[in-house]
């Protein structure tokens, strides 16, 4: 039984590490083919990759977005969940259903929606239309972790503080805020991966600037070449690298 | 408190930092392009981009339609040039998009003579557009696995000798004008009485082949040995793996081949239409057109016949330069269906692909 | 005005933001799908409704019938399977792992999820294609004598709808695990179940509301993917997805893209409504 399970576990990394290992491994093919057999290794994929002014560009349009993103949809959950956490108002129920229910819904049809919303009203598909979007999927996320984590003994901290002649403002940015701070920064990470890897709704709602994820497609799409492999395995790198930092600097504290 | 606003205010500061450090120098002007992903290679556009000191901003787009509803969602003037399906100008023309150009002012005699398509880029006597580019949709394949005898009668797919080593290009209107050929209809021709006839065969030639893919799927497929035959390819697909595997090839089967050219033309409403024609006078250029031939998306054959002049030897050899008079000959222009006969098409070929 | 009113305005007045982003750029934009969804295309024109043409076709149609079932049959299967290989990952992981190397473990199996998605898909192909890592192995070892097709099939695309909900469901089951008090499992002992039976009476039913959750975000994700089926199943049946993308992409049929999406949303609300009952979506 002991034995099983680990035979197990090991099993199941090798299929969770399959794709990604061929992956890496092929981003080093000589040769414009990232299949077998493995022609020995080269950089210049890599070299290819970081030269390419519209991935770079593109790389940091998708941090923008996700950034941007992240913290308003932070900023909006934070406050919903405040407001809904604190009393009991009529149609609470209906409210929190209504924040929730973009969670339910498929991306793709959120970015139909917002498309031809966005074509009706003369908003031209932009970063900034993509970010709208993100913030749609991700407010959920964020509004359902916050107020997950809110309880009594916080709401007391905040009449003490109200009591004691403290401004709302106030209120929320020194008292609320700092207690929930565990899981206002798994929201805004959380938020952060899925705005970094969202496609249907960036690939739908941006025009020449475009995210990472769409630019990755465009050159799936356009040719075979194992620089589609280096690109992703350097994503892959960087987001575990800053994992690893975060793992070590931010949560280990917040851990404590 | 000071650690509280850490992760997010760093965050925005990192981002802010990047951004700042990896934006290129902004060139003074800018030319909006919607355009096939061949124009978007940056070798092509970036003599372009230096003799006029302007950023060419691309947007792909596949199928005529997807491009014109791209040009009705966007605001007049968002727009300044555009590439199009050579048989499909007139289309466009008819919702007024574009501006009549002056063929006096490209190097229409340099042309090779088929290629001008004057009866398409140019409607009541004007001139709208120019092509730029040619090919064929064919029969591409593995010449080490298949007996090449067989790829010069397009019967073969249908023989079951092929079965599941078939793969069929993702385009409905060059294969089913494929399948017209095979069955004897000329692509002219085709039309809502007779396109019935090309359910059967296209319904059969789907369960003999193992997949329906885009350019990279069908490259990759080809590339590994998975499929040894692709309908609907030609030197566009096969040219920029030659140097990987030159087994890979293609021919014009008796029963002909589909011409695709594309055309490109400057919009009405550009915000810079000097620039613009300007970039439609390089694309057509000697020097430009030998850019696009080789571009890393897809090769074809540049329209100008003065580009053999910068082309090498061994690319013009990957293009068939030499063989064009009689490829030519046996090619026909991709159909030109109206919008009825077009939704009928669609419609038969995602019934064909959920066969 | 009492202590009490001033606390419900300013509680109001903090989820007001929220609540008109959330109507502005979600409930809109959807009534005006499902308004355009009644509209058809005519030709190469929009002729806007209310009419049912589009409705009617997809009912009737057999590639658009095709597609729902297509959709639903790869949804629930790479859905079950999932569950199946997640749960005892999340169990290994939660029980049998030390307990200082558990949060290692965890972001180990949920690793891959940091690479592209995009790419990710695509790594598959490359991985079950005939000349692909996988088939050259099974070859070696004299397992198969050729290679099997694998690539371009729905196998293909449940493989790779599987790897990715597998990383999700284990992370959704292992921290519903770890909140369980050890005490129900000892408790069940000292009653003189056996360990299989511990697992099976105990655990597995108090994980349910963990797996029901992950199960239902897993179906809402699987249902209305475009990539993984478009790069992985070679175009050999089309999912709601696809042919979405297919009315836009090919023929900028917005009204019908806009049917086929309301029909794709009353799916996910009938898997919600057979869930529901076990879901606390606001506990995600």
């Amino acid at each position: 039984m002991r034995v099983l399970g680990w035979i197990y576990l090991a099993l199941a990394y090798g299929f969770i590490f399959l794709p990604v290992g061929a992956l890496v491994l092929f981003s080093f093919q000589d040769g414009r083919l990232p299949v077998p057999p493995f022609n020995g290794p080269t950089v210049k994929w890599y070299a290819d990759v970081l030269g390419d002014r519209d991935l770079m560009a593109a790389l940091v349009n998708s941090l923008m977005v996700a950034a941007a993103s992240s913290a308003v949809a932070l900023v909006l959950g934070f406050l919903a969940a405040q407001g809904l956490a604190r009393v009991a108002l009529p149609g609470s129920v209906v409210m929190r259903g209504l924040l929730i229910a973009p969670m339910t819904v498929s991306y793709l049809i959120i970015a139909l929606g917002l498309l031809s919303a966005f074509n009706h009203i003369g908003l031209r598909p932009s970063l900034m239309a993509a970010g709208i979007g993100h913030v749609v999927i991700n407010l959920p996320l964020c509004f359902a972790i916050l107020f997950a984590a809110m309880g009594a003994h916080q709401q007391n901290a905040e009449r003490a503080a109200r009591d004691l002649g403290a401004s709302e403002l106030r209120v929320l940015w020194h008292v609320s805020a700092p207690m929930l701070r565990p899981a206002l920064l798994a929201a805004f990470f959380l938020s952060f991966t899925f705005s970094w890897d969202e496609f249907i709704i960036a690939f739908l709602l941006t025009r020449f600037d475009v995210t990472l994820p769409v630019e990755i497609w465009s050159m799936l799409r356009s040719g075979l070449s194992p620089a589609t492999n280096a690109i992703g395995s350097l994503v892959f790198l960087v987001s575990v690298a800053l994992l690893v930092v975060l793992e070590f600097t931010v949560f280990r504290k917040v851990r404590k | 408190m000071s650690k509280t606003r850490f992760p997010l205010r760093a965050a925005l500061a990192g981002t802010a930092a990047v951004v700042t450090l990896a934006a290129p120098a902004m060139a003074a002007e800018e030319l909006n392009a919607l355009i096939w992903c061949d124009h978007a290679d940056a070798d092509l556009l970036k003599p372009f981009e230096d003799a006029h000191d302007v950023r060419v901003n691309t947007k792909e787009y596949e199928g005529t339609a997807a491009g014109l509803a791209i040009l009705d969602q966007s605001q007049p003037g968002d727009w300044d040039v555009m590439v199009i399906d050579a048989v499909d100008v007139g289309r466009a023309v008819e919702r007024g998009v574009f501006a009549p150009l002056d063929p006096a002012e490209f190097p229409m005699g340099d042309y090779f003579p088929e290629l001008t398509l004057d009866s398409h880029n140019s409607v009541d006597g004007t001139t709208y557009a120019v092509t730029e580019k040619f090919g064929y949709n064919t029969i591409a394949f593995n010449k080490a696995k298949v007996d090449e005898a067989d790829m010069e009668d397009m019967g073969s797919l249908w023989s079951g000798k092929y079965d599941g080593k078939i793969a069929i290009y993702d385009y409905y209107l060059p294969v089913m004008g494929l399948v017209g050929l095979s069955q004897g209809v000329a692509t002219k021709d085709l039309s809502a009485a007779n396109l019935e006839t090309l359910r059967d065969p296209l319904y059969k030639l789907k369960a003999a082949s193992r997949q329906v893919s885009d350019v990279v799927a069908s490259q990759t497929a080809l590339a590994t040995g998975e499929v040894d035959v692709l309908i609907g390819g030609g030197e566009w697909l096969t040219a920029v793996l030659h140097s990987e595997n030159p087994d890979l090839d293609w021919t014009i089967p008796k029963q002909g081949a589909l011409l695709w050219a594309q055309s490109i033309a400057v919009l009405k409403d550009s915000q810079n239409p000097d620039l613009a024609k300007e970039f439609v006078k390089y694309i057509v250029s000697p020097e430009g057109q030998a850019r696009l031939a080789t571009s890393s998306c897809y090769w074809g054959m540049p329209v100008n016949k003065k580009a053999g002049e910068v082309l090498d030897d061994s690319q013009k050899a990957v293009l068939r330069w030499d063989q064009q008079a009689d490829y030519l000959s046996r090619a026909q222009l991709y159909p030109v269906p109206d919008a009825d006969l077009d939704a009928e098409m669609q419609s038969m070929w995602t019934d064909m692909l959920q066969q | 005005m009492s202590i009490e009113q001033a606390e419900r305005r300013r509680a109001s007045a903090l989820v007001a933001p929220a609540l008109l982003w959330t109507l502005a750029f979600f409930v809109l934009p959807f009534a005006g799908m499902v308004w355009l969804s009644l509209g058809h295309l005519e030709g190469r024109e929009v002729v806007a409704g209310p009419g049912p043409e589009n409705y009617v076709r997809i009912f009737t149609d057999p590639s658009f019938l095709k597609g729902i079932r297509v959709s639903l049959e790869i949804t629930l299967v790479v859905t079950v399977i999932s569950v199946v290989l997640a749960w005892p990952l999340a169990w290994i992981i939660a029980m049998r792992v030390p307990q200082r190397w558990q949060r290692l473990a965890l972001m180990l199996a949920v690793l891959p999820f940091w690479t592209s998605y995009v790419v990710r898909s695509y790594s598959w192909a490359l991985v079950l294609g005939a000349n692909g890592v996988v088939m050259q192995a099974l070859i070696g070892a004299g397992i198969i004598d050729e290679p099997v097709q694998i690539m371009a099939t729905r196998t293909a695309t449940v493989i790779g709808f599987v790897h990715f909900f597998v990383m999700l469901l284990t992370l959704t089951i292992y921290s519903n695990l770890v909140q369980l008090s050890p005490n129900y499992a000892r408790a069940a002992a000292d009653l003189g179940a056996s360990g299989w039976q511990v697992i099976r009476l105990v655990i597995l039913p108090l994980t349910l509301p963990g797996v029901m959750t992950g199960a239902f975000l897993t179906f809402v994700l699987c249902i209305g993917d475009y990539i993984t089926p478009q790069i992985l199943g070679g175009n050999n049946e089309l999912t709601l997805p696809q042919l979405i993308m297919l009315q836009l992409g090919r023929r900028g049929d917005f009204p019908m893209a806009s049917a086929l999406s309301v029909v794709l949303m009353a799916l996910v609300t009938l898997a919600y409504a057979a869930s529901a009952r076990w879901l606390k979506m606001d506990r995600v």
